[in-house]
């Protein structure tokens, strides 16, 4: 088994209060991955630890290694020569709420590939019909590309984050609770898009559904309270009844 | 006490009434006053005395008796000052914001509401004692002029514009900067490709005031640099006229209802400028916010 991230001892602190303590795992390629955990688990933590996103909030403190392994080699995520643009290119990211940037449906993606990779005009409208096309959205969008992106629906505007995230070819990405916020129907349609993506990128997610991490994780690791992670198996985690008993008391 | 209640909401909605209609009717009845007094006054003559008006737009003769050096030398003065402080003003915002540390940005707040409180003549008197120190160091030849009056109204605008811009970009959403940065856009590419072009609104809104403080402030610019009769701005060193200084010398001075009604024209010619230049910086917002969110219609606020 090929292994995507490897976590070791990270600890990550706010202001001086723990929200991980020494937590190691070791999450293989493809996927999907998911995180289950108690609300304040610190799921979204950890998820944010692999690219860094949580130096982005004050008074954060992270401690542990985190290696990321991408196309072009192992990525010491933490290392003090390691740029942490470039790593948060290879590990895209998808929001609990959709935050699409106050752009039109066009610009959402081609700024960021304009700004990251200097890519424009025709290559970039490419690039952007690719990953709209990947995240089933080209044929709602493809005849107002220039209307506002926050004018789209909650489904359509999570599709156009992770069609963004995608554009940017990553290696890994992660989803933190990408459905929690969609009704049922824009649900579904995010976990068969997940189901597809499979194949070509490592999942991560983070989610409170236990039906939707036993329908879609190939792997699953729980989160305890103090940092403790523990695998559960396939035959666990498929298992709706084994599943509860495992988690029963946690969830 | 129920209906006690609803007497006392019913008079609290009525003085709310009360008060916004204040500043229309306080607006209006002003710029009808002034449009009153002006309008013996207006037109040809009052810009350009007895010279044709051709000649003194493309400066073929000089213009004696009327406002139009004093119009020429507000807008180089709006246009100076706006070049120091919009650049300067804008830049200290998005420090402030974005990259300083508690214990500085609480420093530098404390210093830019001070500069806010410094009232505009000790602003000139400041331009005019840095003149003196010229004069007495290395610049001998240093005078009084338009340059040095536009830096004094650049300091007067800076707390406008610095206020506006650190304001507006720390009520911006958080998840517009964590977007950005998930995307691994950099700081610098988040400030700029996202943030600053946010909060274009808000950042205009005080380049809107900046330019009314240097469009209207006499007493700094009474210390530095105008006169009552220079004629058209010639050089950045040189005397200039200008009409906040042309409008207070007139009711100050004035010898004839004549000379009276041109300091009310000229007044309202001030109005219209700034009137014309608000216009201007907010079809300039739009056009700026379309051309970066790539919209049809800026649909987004």
């Amino acid at each position: 088994m090929a292994v995507a991230i490897r976590i070791e001892r990270l600890s990550v602190d706010f202001s001086g209060k723990a929200v991980l303590r020494d937590a190691s795992l070791e999450i293989p390629k493809g996927g999907p991955t998911f995180l289950l955990g108690r609300s304040g688990s610190g799921k979204t933590t950890l998820l944010r630890a692999i690219n860094r996103l949580n130096e982005c909030f004050p008074a954060c403190r992270t401690s542990g290694r985190v290696v990321v392994n991408t196309a072009d080699g192992a990525m010491e995520a933490y290392a003090p020569d390691t740029a942490v643009e470039v790593l948060r290119r290879r590990v895209g990211m998808v929001f609990q709420t959709p935050n699409v940037l106050p752009l039109s449906i066009a610009r959402n993606i081609c700024m960021p590939l304009e700004a990251t990779q200097g890519m424009r005009g025709a290559e970039a409208e490419a690039r952007m019909e690719e990953a709209l096309r990947e995240a089933q959205l080209w044929s709602e969008v493809r005849d107002r590309l220039r209307d506002p992106a926050v004018a789209l629906s909650g489904g359509q505007q999570q599709r156009l984050c992770l069609a963004r995230a995608l554009a940017l070819r990553p290696d890994i990405l992660l989803l933190d609770e990408p459905t929690a916020s969609l009704d049922f129907k824009a649900a579904q349609m995010v976990e068969e898009l997940l189901g597809e993506l499979r194949s070509r990128y490592t999942l991560i997610v983070v989610s409170h559904g236990l039906s939707q991490a036993r329908r879609l994780a190939e792997y699953l690791f729980v989160l305890h309270d103090g940092g403790r992670v523990e695998e559960l198996g396939k035959d666990v985690f498929r298992d709706k009844d084994a599943l509860l008993t495992v988690l029963g008391d946690l969830l | 006490m129920v209906k006690r209640g609803q007497g006392a909401e019913s008079a609290l909605i009525g003085f709310s009434w009360l008060a916004a209609l204040f500043v229309p009717t306080v607006l209006c009845a002003m710029v009808g006053f002034l449009v009153v007094r002006a309008w013996p006054s207006w037109g040809a003559p009052l810009f350009f005395g007895d010279t044709p008006a051709l000649a003194a737009l493309t400066g073929r003769a000089p213009v004696f008796d009327g406002i139009w050096p004093a119009c020429v030398g507000t807008l180089s003065l709006i246009g100076l000052a706006s070049l120091i402080a919009i650049p300067l003003g804008v830049a200290t915002g998005v420090f402030l914001a974005e990259y300083a540390g508690r214990r500085t940005r609480m420093a530098f707040s404390l210093a830019v509401d001070l500069l806010a409180g410094v009232p505009s003549i000790v602003v000139g008197l400041f331009g005019f004692a840095l003149i003196l120190l010229l004069r007495r160091t290395f610049a001998p030849d240093a005078n009084t002029g338009l340059l040095l009056s536009a830096l004094c109204l650049a300091v007067l605008a800076l707390p406008y514009l610095i206020n506006a811009t650190r304001l507006t970009l720390e009520t911006l959403p958080a998840g517009l900067r964590l977007a950005g940065f998930g995307l691994g856009l950099t700081r610098w590419q988040v400030v700029s490709r996202l943030l600053l072009p946010a909060s274009l609104r808000g950042v205009s809104g005080g380049v809107v005031l900046a330019v009314a403080r240097a469009a209207e402030d006499t007493a700094a610019i009474l210390l530095t640099g105008v006169v009552a009769n220079a004629g058209m701005p010639g050089s950045l060193t040189g005397k200039y006229e200008a009409l906040p200084f042309h409008i207070y010398y007139l009711a100050a001075e004035y010898q004839t209802p004549a000379e009276l009604a041109q300091a009310f024209g000229s007044a309202l010619v001030l109005l219209c400028l700034t009137g014309t230049l608000f216009v201007v910086a907010r079809v300039f917002q739009r056009r700026l916010h379309r051309t970066w969110s790539g919209m049809e219609v800026a649909a987004w606020r």
